[in-house]
């Protein structure tokens, strides 16, 4: 049997087996956050929800995506360009640091979804590989 | 003294800036982006003045609005934090002409230092050492990539202006040379307005020491002691310390003189911060090689850390110098008492090459616990905008040993809990956990060359209380009723991980 008290706002003492622990939990079910003893753990609590969102579309198929919101610096390659792992495709600039995209395998760069000097949100899709 | 400060920063800084006021009996301005309308230091300060939009070159760093909120709040002087227009002899000098006073150096000096290339210059010819390099007149490509190969690789392509780790590219073979020193180039122009560059030789596993010197207009220069900062990431420092583990007190006496000569050959005035790359390799740690790395003519971030273990208070006597009164303290009263070490808490995520984050702290509570001190400068609930640095806040352990202070840390971070946005907090612990760490080992290249099983995803379950804990959040209940639950946690949570 397990006990769990709200003891604040977030803040759960949870008493199982003789042992208690100071769980904190944040966010709407489908984006939980969860932390303990220095450990953060993340989430969805909706069973219908997909394990782990996934950006292959098929095998080969691959897109890279702007991680946070951010300034297209430099784009150095066009549909058509063949990358290897690794390479440099796009220079991302957010907090005044450069992002450098990189080629996770030996590619074909089948479309190029962003300009220089655009800003770019996240999961806008900016490279789409094969 | 100084009747009413205006703060020209944000976040953790200028707050703790406030706090210094407070005691002082100084009323503080302080200034805003519309992305700060209900910041922190907008809350704390006596008064608050909007600058602008978020981008911090429409605010922060716009001088003409920056002085003209000091005019329009009747401030007599300007604290400049760190960052933004701290190291901008272009703003001292504006302060200056606008009757505020600057609380830091006067404008030529840190111009003199603050151009990276003339304070090399300036030390050679005091008998510093300087790492050994090139600085090309002719900064076209070509000059410089000659540059490079007359320093030898692997060689470190330097901004003029820099620091933090901007601007800087390491240069390991010739056919990087273009390459590199266009990327840092174009970083340095659009960070620091400048693009001049310079190359250094790279000193292999060095460590990361520099002393705090703090002068006055009376003829009084003194140092506050030493400062390792050895664990950093891409020269971004992350954890730092003072007494360093590395330095035996013939070193610390060489590296402290080092210092009063760098700052006295600068006529140097206020607070200011000299780093050394220090060559622990050999087998006397006494006559260990050291070389001038740069002089930081503001207060850095991880000043706690010296005020901690030094017991004084960086901020009030930086405020009394640009006053015009004498130091505070003569460096016979000052003593380092046990050891102190501060974290740096960033929205960043270390599984993902330690890319900042933006969002909203959904949950920040900060532990309440002895010999700990936290610098922030957010609350739960604030955003974390994405128009600057990505600092969330600073804990600062004090104690009597480096051990015990390390330890303190890590108990301080076990009990942090932030949601909401991705952090460095459980990336801080494994570094403070490492044994190399805990030995005092570690040199510069440490995170970037053996670190990075430190940032790789942990693959463990999730335990079965927190998922308890999951599952009463969702029924809401009032505080202090209990859930008894009885039911299997891994039928219910998908798509979960560390």
């Amino acid at each position: 049997m397990t006990k769990v008290v709200r003891i604040a706002d977030g803040a759960y003492r949870v008493e199982t087996n003789g042992q208690s622990h100071l769980v904190y939990v944040a966010g709407p079910p489908a984006h939980r956050w969860a932390f303990w003893n220095g450990r953060v753990y993340r989430g969805s609590q909706d069973e219908t929800a997909p394990a782990a969102r996934s950006r292959t579309r098929h095998d080969a198929h691959q897109e890279l995506t702007a991680p946070m919101p951010a300034t297209v610096l430099k784009v150095l390659v066009t549909a058509g360009s063949q990358v290897k792992k690794g390479e440099t495709l796009v220079i991302l600039e957010a907090m005044k640091m450069e992002l450098p995209l990189r080629a996770p395998a030996d590619a074909t760069v089948t479309a190029v979804g962003c300009r220089e000097g655009e800003l770019v949100q996240p999961e806008t899709v900016l490279v789409e590989l094969e | 003294m100084i009747r009413r400060l205006l703060i020209a920063n944000r976040g953790e800084i200028a707050v703790r800036i406030i706090h210094t006021c407070r005691e002082l009996g100084i009323e503080t301005v302080v200034v805003f982006s519309d992305a700060d309308r209900t910041a922190l230091h907008v809350e704390l300060a006596d008064r608050a003045m909007p600058i602008g939009p978020p981008p911090a070159l429409q605010s922060y760093l716009d001088m003409a609005k920056v002085i003209d909120a000091a005019r329009t709040s009747e401030a007599d002087a300007v604290h400049p934090g760190y960052g933004f227009l701290s190291q901008s002899p272009a703003f001292a000098a504006a302060c200056a002409k606008a009757g505020l006073i600057f609380v830091g150096p006067p404008a030529d000096v840190m111009s003199r230092m603050g151009s990276k290339i003339e304070a090399r210059q300036l030390m050679e010819s005091s008998g510093v050492p300087v790492v050994p390099g090139a600085v090309p007149a002719d900064q076209s490509d070509a000059s410089l990539a000659r540059a490079i190969e007359r320093v030898g690789f692997p060689a470190l392509i330097k901004a003029s202006k820099g620091g933090g780790g901007k601007g800087m590219r390491i240069v390991e073979s010739p056919a990087d040379a273009v390459d590199r020193l266009q990327a840092a180039r174009r970083e340095a122009q659009a960070a620091f307005g400048d693009g001049t560059l310079y190359v250094e030789h790279v000193i292999e596993r060095p460590h990361h020491i520099e002393v705090q010197v703090i002068a006055d207009e009376h003829g009084n220069t003194l140092h506050v002691f030493e400062r390792e900062c050895s664990v950093q990431r891409r020269h971004q420092k992350v954890i730092e310390e003072s007494p360093s583990p590395n330095v035996t007190p013939a070193l610390r006496q060489r590296l402290t003189d080092s210092a009063i000569v760098a700052a006295r050959a600068s006529s140097y005035r206020n607070a200011g911060t000299v780093e050394f790359l220090v060559d622990l390799s050999g087998p006397d740690r006494d006559q260990a090689a050291f070389h001038f790395l740069e002089m930081n003519t503001r207060l850095q971030v991880e000043h706690g850390v010296t005020e901690q273990v030094a017991g004084v208070d960086l901020v009030r006597a930086q405020l009394v110098v640009a006053a015009g009164e004498a130091l505070p303290w003569r460096q016979t009263e000052l003593i380092q008492r046990g050891h102190s070490i501060e974290a740096r808490v960033y929205a960043e995520d270390p599984e993902h090459g330690f890319l900042p984050q933006a969002g909203r702290l959904l949950l920040y509570r900060e532990p309440r616990l002895p010999g700990v001190r936290i610098d922030s400068g957010v609350r739960e609930g604030d955003e974390i905008p994405v128009h600057y640095d990505p600092l969330i806040a600073k804990v600062i352990a004090h104690a009597e040993t480096r051990e015990l202070a390390v330890a303190r840390l890590i108990a301080a971070l076990r009990a942090f809990p932030v949601l909401g946005i991705i952090t460095n907090i459980p990336f801080l612990i494994r570094v403070l956990e490492h044994p190399r760490f805990r030995a005092g080992e570690i040199h510069t290249g440490f995170l970037d060359h053996e670190g990075a099983s430190l940032s790789e995803p942990v693959h463990e379950p999730m335990p079965s209380f927190v998922s308890a804990a999951i599952a009463a959040a969702t029924g809401s209940h009032e505080p202090g009723i209990a859930t008894q639950l009885d039911w299997d946690p891994w039928t219910q949570l998908s798509g979960w991980r560390p």
